[in-house]
């Protein structure tokens, strides 16, 4: 049964699994689906002409333009295509060429002839990207289509497929050329991708999948690993003294800030947004290090100055108002110096860390190859930026963040994990701990009981004995002694043995749970005493009133009071001719204790000569009695009779013995 | 102490006796045969010989000690409540103590016998049994008032589970009249006293108590039911 519930809920536990991996993996599919067709409805186009002309400044493209109208000075080039830095291209024959010199402007012609099958219906043009720093204008068989980057650069120009609708007109020729105009600088060179005509059906899927691995992805994680890092930043506002979890937002922060640029559509130019992009690097780097060093706990001290000297040094100096260092898009040749300087810290972070790291944090090995490939993956866009690899390829410095977040957010699990089963673990050894206590506690418990209940016992024996020696002890010795010397009547030692009963019924009686009520022992008493009033001319007036409840009253002071009375009735049957005894109960005006007054109408007697005299043993044995339950009795005599009071005390000052 | 003349003619009671001391038994016996209104039907020695004569004609009062020497009187008195149903049974004590004579009472007993008794005061009380009514001593009675609140408090919860008991349940609660007998007797008041404080007849009072024993009886069983089904030991 139960095993048969644990094999259903894993199973069920992989069916979720199973099912929330395929949504995505369905997603992803839907998302870019189509790639197939793109053979049958699109057109590859990878043969490209082109050439240059120098102007002196950037102007608005011309709405029609016919490459039949350009210089016949055509250069073949396979697409993708970084094209070569013409060292001095022909001028453009204008009349603003007069004035050139001041700032020249290269115009770049790129003529790419469609050939081949086009498929029906509206078409659309996709490219991976047209690599330059100018403007851009697409003219479809002569007439303007498409426009981008009309103010220059932007900082996401590199990361944004080309991809717009070809208006056709009804009855237009079908499309023979595609031709685009790149103006920019004359020292930076033009990189094109292969073109792709077709339905928008067909290519979507591959313009998708680009969109969204280039962009969207590295995107969505760097908010992700921002948003951790507001997480990670409320964790430390509640735990000021660990500093990792400041770190941490202090990196997901500057992370963040770093990769702006492959993200917001601002223009290139040398400004704060420029000066942050280019620093962001090395700040990362020290927020990295600083990381790493709490993880393996080595100071590594020179590395820590050296970085930080040259972080401040490179963030100080490039100052946009100072203007000292330069920073990209500056062509000179420091930018260069100054991300080789940066991949160096980084290599440097990546091989110190991992020495610190190695066989003594897991983490900061993990922190190190995650640096490592952060470093690599740097150096690849620095490949692509300068044209080392066709422009067709990927800029994976955007996934920089992706690894630092997967790093952090690595350490981070391992550290919830590890929290959980050290809770786990705690709660187990304490409900272990609790176990043994209270077992502990138990045992001295039942060893506590069991002393009590042996001192209950002997005192309890002892109680019984001496009540046994005086009285059915003593009694019974007395009718021995006298069946032994004789003269005795038969009817006398009788009178000893029923005394001897009554004695042993009082002894029962004290044990019988009166529940602290007084008034139920002198009842039990009574009901004890009543067959010797029958019979006798006596008369018993039981003039009783409810009395409050004597909590002391257990069965040893039971057995003093149940004699006392006893005694007293005993005295009045032996010693008076009273023929009238009226018992009855009070409690204190002053509610500190309650009597009981037996008074007989007989003829009295002297109380002092009484106390004094060997006869009154039973007397002094009523005040003893009384003192054991910290009482007192009294009596009042004359003709008319006696009285006697026995008072007892509500609480007992001390506990019973 | 109901006297001879509160007691209405009636044929001979027959008194059967189960007693292992020979002494007791035959003062018991002679009491009885001295008595004109009684008549000595059987007598046993053990629990064996006890249970034996059960199968015998019916008594109309049966004495039972409980210490017989192969077992205890209380198997003697369950079985009598079934075999003699109309037969009043009383358990015979030397104390009177509550341990015993609760269990008796509660077992099917409607009275106790203490053996130091007078003769004359044994043959009242067996007439007084015979006739209806039962003793009673303070400790019992307290004893009696305490079962009856603890009942009260444990069949109160069951009683809507278990609507075929409400007849029993009912029998297991005290009238009014009832407690304030039981009361009375645990200040110390005789019959005699109370009868007057009530304004009833001693016999009366007697013969409330026999009906508090019966009640007890039922509550008693009432409880052991309600322990079993709490036990799992019987369905619900």
């Amino acid at each position: 049964m139960l095993r048969m519930k644990i094999f259903s809920s894993r199973l069920f536990a992989n069916a979720l699994f199973t099912v929330s991996v395929m949504l995505l993996v369905a997603v992803g599919a839907w998302y870019v689906q189509g790639d197939g067709e793109a053979a049958s409805a699109s057109l590859h186009l990878t043969q490209a002409d082109w050439q240059d002309a120098d102007g002196h400044s950037f102007s608005a493209p011309v709405p029609v333009m016919n490459s039949r109208d350009l210089p016949s000075r055509w250069q073949h080039a396979a697409l993708p295509s970084a094209l070569p830095l013409a060292p001095s291209p022909p001028s453009l024959p204008s009349p603003e060429s007069a004035t050139a010199g001041e700032k020249a402007v290269r115009t770049t012609w790129i003529k790419v002839p469609v050939t081949g099958a086009l498929p029906a219906g509206p078409l659309v043009l996709y490219g991976i990207r047209i690599k330059t720093d100018g403007t851009v204008a697409v003219y479809a068989n002569g007439r303007l289509a498409y426009r981008t980057q009309q103010r220059g650069q932007l900082w996401n120009s590199l990361f944004t497929p080309l991809w717009f609708t070809l208006d056709q007109h009804d009855g237009a020729e079908p499309l023979k050329e595609i031709l685009i105009r790149v103006e920019h600088a004359p020292e930076t060179p033009v990189g094109l991708s292969s073109l792709w005509v077709g339905t928008a059906e067909a290519l979507r899927g591959r313009y998708y999948l680009r969109q969204w691995l280039q962009r969207e992805l590295p995107a969505t994680l760097s908010a992700a690993f921002m948003v951790v890092g507001i997480f990670a930043l409320f964790v430390w506002f509640r735990r000021r003294h660990e500093m990792r979890y400041l770190l941490f937002f202090n990196l997901a922060a500057v992370s963040f800030v770093g990769h702006l640029h492959y993200y917001v559509s601002l223009p290139i130019v040398t400004d704060w947004f420029a000066w942050l992009t280019a620093n962001a690097l090395l700040w990362l780097l020290t927020v990295v290090h600083l990381f790493l060093r709490q993880l393996h706990g080595r100071p590594l001290t020179w590395l820590t100055c050296t970085l930080v000297g040259v972080t401040l040094a490179a963030s100080v100096l490039s100052i946009p108002v100072l203007g000292i260092l330069p920073v990209y898009p500056s062509t000179s040749l420091l930018v260069p110096f100054m991300y080789a300087v940066t991949v160096l810290m980084g290599v440097l972070v990546c091989t110190m860390g991992a020495k610190a790291s190695w066989r003594r944090s897991r983490e900061g090995m993990l922190l190190t190859i995650g640096v490592g490939v952060a470093v690599l993956l740097g150096m690849s866009d620095w490949l692509l930026h300068n044209n080392v690899v066709n422009p067709e390829g990927w800029f994976l410095g955007a996934y920089t963040n992706a690894v630092t977040f997967a790093m952090f957010g690595g350490l981070m699990y391992r550290r919830y994990i590890d929290a959980i089963t050290e809770v786990e673990q705690i709660n187990a050894s304490l409900a272990q701990r609790l176990q043994a206590r209270e077992a502990e506690l138990e045992i001295s418990h039942r060893l506590l009981r069991e002393a009590a209940l042996r001192q209950t016992i002997s005192e309890e024996r002892q109680r019984l004995m001496q009540d046994m020696h005086d009285g059915l002890g003593s009694s019974l010795i007395s009718a021995i002694r006298s069946v032994e010397h004789g003269g005795v009547s038969d009817a006398k030692v009788s009178q000893i043995l029923k005394d001897c009963l009554d004695d042993l019924k009082l002894t029962i009686d004290s044990m019988e749970p009166v529940e602290a009520d007084l008034l139920l022992l002198l009842a039990t008493l009574r009901f004890r005493l009543e067959p010797r009033f029958e019979g006798s001319n006596i008369t018993l007036i039981w003039d009783v009133q409810e009395l409050p409840t004597l909590v002391w009253l257990e069965p040893s002071s039971a057995l003093h009071i149940l004699r006392i009375v006893q005694e007293s009735i005993a005295n009045i049957l032996r010693h008076t001719r009273a023929d009238r005894i009226r018992v009855s109960t009070a409690r204190d005006e002053d509610g500190g204790g309650v009597s009981v007054t037996i008074e007989d109408n007989g003829q009295g007697f002297d109380i002092g000569k009484a106390l004094d005299s060997a006869a009154g043993r039973g007397l002094h044995n009523q005040q003893r009695r009384a003192k054991a339950v910290d009482g007192r009795v009294s009596w009042s005599s004359d003709a008319g009779g006696t009285r006697f009071t026995l008072w007892l005390p509500l609480v007992r000052k001390i506990a019973a013995v | 102490m109901p006297s001879i003349s509160d007691i209405p003619a009636l044929p001979a009671i027959h008194v059967a006796i189960v007693e292992d001391d020979p002494g007791f038994r035959d003062a018991l016996s002679k009491a009885v045969q001295a008595s004109p209104d009684m008549q000595l039907a059987s007598m046993a020695g053990t629990r064996a010989e006890g249970l034996a004569m059960l199968q015998g004609p019916p008594a109309d009062v049966l004495l039972v000690d409980l210490g017989l020497p192969d077992g205890s009187g209380i198997d003697v008195i369950v079985a009598a409540v079934a075999q003699w149903p109309s037969c009043n049974i009383m358990v015979s004590t030397t104390f009177g103590d509550e341990t015993h004579v609760m269990r008796s009472i509660e077992a099917g007993a409607a009275g106790y016998l203490l053996k130091d008794s007078s003769p004359a005061k044994m043959i009242d009380e067996i007439r007084s049994l015979a006739s209806g009514g039962s003793p009673i001593s303070p400790i019992i009675a307290r004893q009696v008032l305490a079962r009856f609140r603890g009942a009260a408090a444990t069949t109160a919860p069951a009683a809507p589970a278990a609507p075929g008991t409400a007849g029993a349940d009912q029998g297991a609660i005290l009238s009014v009249r009832e407690k304030e007998v039981l009361d009375y007797i645990t200040r110390g008041f005789t019959a005699q006293e109370i009868a007057r404080l009530m304004q009833l007849s001693p016999f009366t009072v007697r013969t409330f108590v026999r009906r508090i024993y019966s009640k007890l009886k039922v509550t008693s069983k009432t409880e052991a039911i309600y322990e079993a089904r709490t036990l799992g030991l019987l369905p619900d």
